[in-house]
């Protein structure tokens, strides 16, 4: 009973919250409503006992990356005003908070087994006790039974970091052309020159 | 009486409990664990504020603040100024509260929110000392006791970045914005390395669950300091960067940026930045003491024990009561020594901060980027990796 009341709350806060990240005009508050929405998404996942889960959606996404959207969004100085184009309607919001209320019924009616709330999923608290610990459970799948998927999906990440670093570089091997004329590596050390008093 | 209790029970028995049985107990001792827990992280500012001033006092040769103080009629009290920090807390709060012009009304209301929700979260993952037990029922002394108490700690430490960013970016002041960002890319620049120097702890002592890792240090020299003394190092030094306490207080370098993010917060929104940083002091002083330090134990002889002892001196004089202290007491006992020895450990390393701030100039700003990402971490991976070297070695 109060595991379904505790999953209909998290899931209107993360509903709500969601709502606000796409609706709010000000583009800091919808980060801000990003991290709550994160936040009670954590909490789901705690209340499903995945406790390691949990702590790391916080660590990764509320604590590492939405810090970074919110210095991106404050540095680029967006204001409400130059929005302004894209304030909603009032019959937008209507439809909006509708379909909002409506997925939560629909939610409530297709998914209100132990599936959806966790509570009689595979992994009941003896389960995980039984299996040495949510860390533990979670390493031996992805050290043990999938560690070359796992480990081949890092190298992959890495291959991205790399490449995007090599785009985003101004005077990339692309640009300052490799064995290219003498005009274009003078233009190269111009730029750069440039850069640096800049 | 009887149909009150069976009433209730209906009424709890809709949420899978009911009264005085175990869920029940656990969950009544964990409201009141953290009311207790809020009152006592309560006293930390005014104390702490005490010493601030007292400290630089005694290293500079002068009083400082000895004048404030309680009149009882004929009795005076002193107490050495601390009575100053209570003025000061009367004031923080009675103080007119000023929003300044142009800024963001919800965020500035919100940001000390922000500020003190993650230090007081936790908090409650820190134990304290050895289960009590109270009328038969096993209490442990950590409010929330999960299997992944480190990675807790480390997830809801990266929330307090919020707090200082939306403060600077709220106030609509340039000092206020400049301050937020230094401390924001400071405490994320020093989490990495703060995080980094724990992992030789849960290599070595297997777990991640603060509880265990303070029973694996049950014999002094398999204490932290000892098992992984260059991890000590890197946290000790992040301990610092992490609060923005001095040298690494470039947040609010009162010669540059006027207070930092929270120049523009008065009354109580600024004791809330206040208590939050004195909180996250406290909270890293005492995961220090855990993780470093035993945590609630003793060196060299076991809280029982001495607990055991205690009791045997006061059953003597007790018995012409009639009273006789049994088991219970005992390990009640032992928590409470338990609570007593984590608070010493903890205060020492709240007065190193102190000692600190008034020993060691402040960085430069790339000084301190410097530190952190070309020393701190490449030390801090060093030392993961050394670690687990070692520890393979000794498998063999």
């Amino acid at each position: 009973m109060i595991s379904y009341a505790l999953f209909y709350l998290i899931a209107a806060f993360i509903l709500l919250c969601s709502m606000m990240v796409v609706v709010s005009r000000n583009p800091v508050t919808s980060a801000i409503f990003l991290v709550t929405d994160l936040f009670f998404i954590s909490a789901l996942f705690a209340k499903m006992n995945a406790h390691f889960l949990a702590a790391i959606q916080i660590l990764l996404y509320a604590g590492a990356i939405v810090v970074l959207f919110v210095f991106v969004i404050m540095l680029l100085n967006l204001k409400a005003e130059e929005l302004k184009g894209a304030r909603m309607t009032v019959p937008e919001i209507g439809v909006l908070i509708v379909s909002a209320i409506g997925f939560v019924v629909i939610a409530a009616l297709l998914g209100a087994d132990g599936a959806t709330t966790g509570g009689d999923g595979r992994w009941t608290d003896e389960a995980i006790t039984a299996a040495g610990g949510n860390t533990f459970a979670v390493a031996m799948r992805l050290f043990v039974n999938f560690v070359w998927p796992f480990e081949l999906a890092s190298v992959l990440i890495l291959l991205a970091i790399v490449a995007s670093v090599v785009i985003a570089r101004k005077d990339s091997l692309v640009s300052s052309g490799v064995g290219s004329t003498a005009p274009a590596q003078g233009k190269g050390e111009k730029g750069k020159v440039a850069h640096g008093t800049r | 009486m009887e149909q009150l209790t069976a009433q209730l029970n209906e009424v709890l028995g809709m949420f899978g409990l009911a009264l005085w049985n175990d869920a029940f107990v656990q969950v009544v001792a964990t409201v009141l664990k953290f009311a207790v827990l809020a009152v006592a992280l309560l006293q930390i500012p005014p104390v702490m504020v005490w010493l601030e001033r007292r400290a630089p006092a005694l290293m500079q040769r002068r009083r400082g603040p000895n004048r404030v103080g309680v009149s009882l009629g004929p009795i005076k009290l002193r107490l050495y100024g601390l009575t100053q920090s209570f003025a000061d807390a009367v004031k923080l709060i009675f103080k007119e509260e000023v929003v300044p012009e142009g800024a963001h009304k919800a965020f500035y209301h919100i940001a000390p929110i922000f500020g003190v929700f993650p230090a007081f979260l936790i908090a409650c993952a820190i134990p304290y000392g050895p289960p009590i037990d109270v009328f038969g029922y096993t209490i442990p002394l950590s409010i929330i006791s999960v299997d992944v108490g480190f990675l807790f700690i480390f997830a809801i430490s990266s929330l307090a970045v919020y707090g200082v960013t939306l403060a600077g970016y709220a106030s609509n002041n340039k000092y206020s914005l400049l301050g937020s960002l230094r401390a924001s890319a400071q405490m994320i620049s020093y989490e990495i390395p703060l995080g980094l120097s724990l992992i030789p702890i849960v290599l070595i002592y297997g777990t991640l669950d603060l509880n265990k890792i303070v029973m694996g240090q049950e014999n002094f020299w398999h204490w932290g300091i000892f098992t992984a003394p260059v991890s000590f190092v890197i946290f000790f030094v992040c301990m610092f960067a992490e609060t923005n306490r001095a040298p690494f207080d470039l947040a609010e370098a009162e010669s540059e940026l006027v207070a930092g993010f929270h120049t523009e917060f008065n009354s109580a929104k600024f004791a809330a930045f206040f208590l939050s940083e004195y909180v996250a002091m406290f909270v890293l002083s005492a995961l220090c003491a855990t993780v470093f330090f035993g945590g609630w134990q003793n060196p060299f002889i076991s809280n029982a024990a001495l607990a055991s002892f205690v009791v045997g001196i006061l059953n003597a004089p007790l018995a012409s009561f009639g009273i006789a202290l049994g088991a219970a007491s005992v390990t009640n006992i032992a928590a409470l020594i338990g609570i007593g020895v984590l608070a010493l450990k903890a205060g020492f390393f709240m007065w190193m901060y102190v000692w600190v701030r008034w020993t060691v100039p402040r960085f430069r700003y790339d000084q301190l980027m410097d530190l952190g990402w070309k020393f701190m971490l490449p030390l801090g991976l060093a030392n993961v990796v050394g670690t687990a070297f070692v520890l393979a070695a000794l498998k063999f």
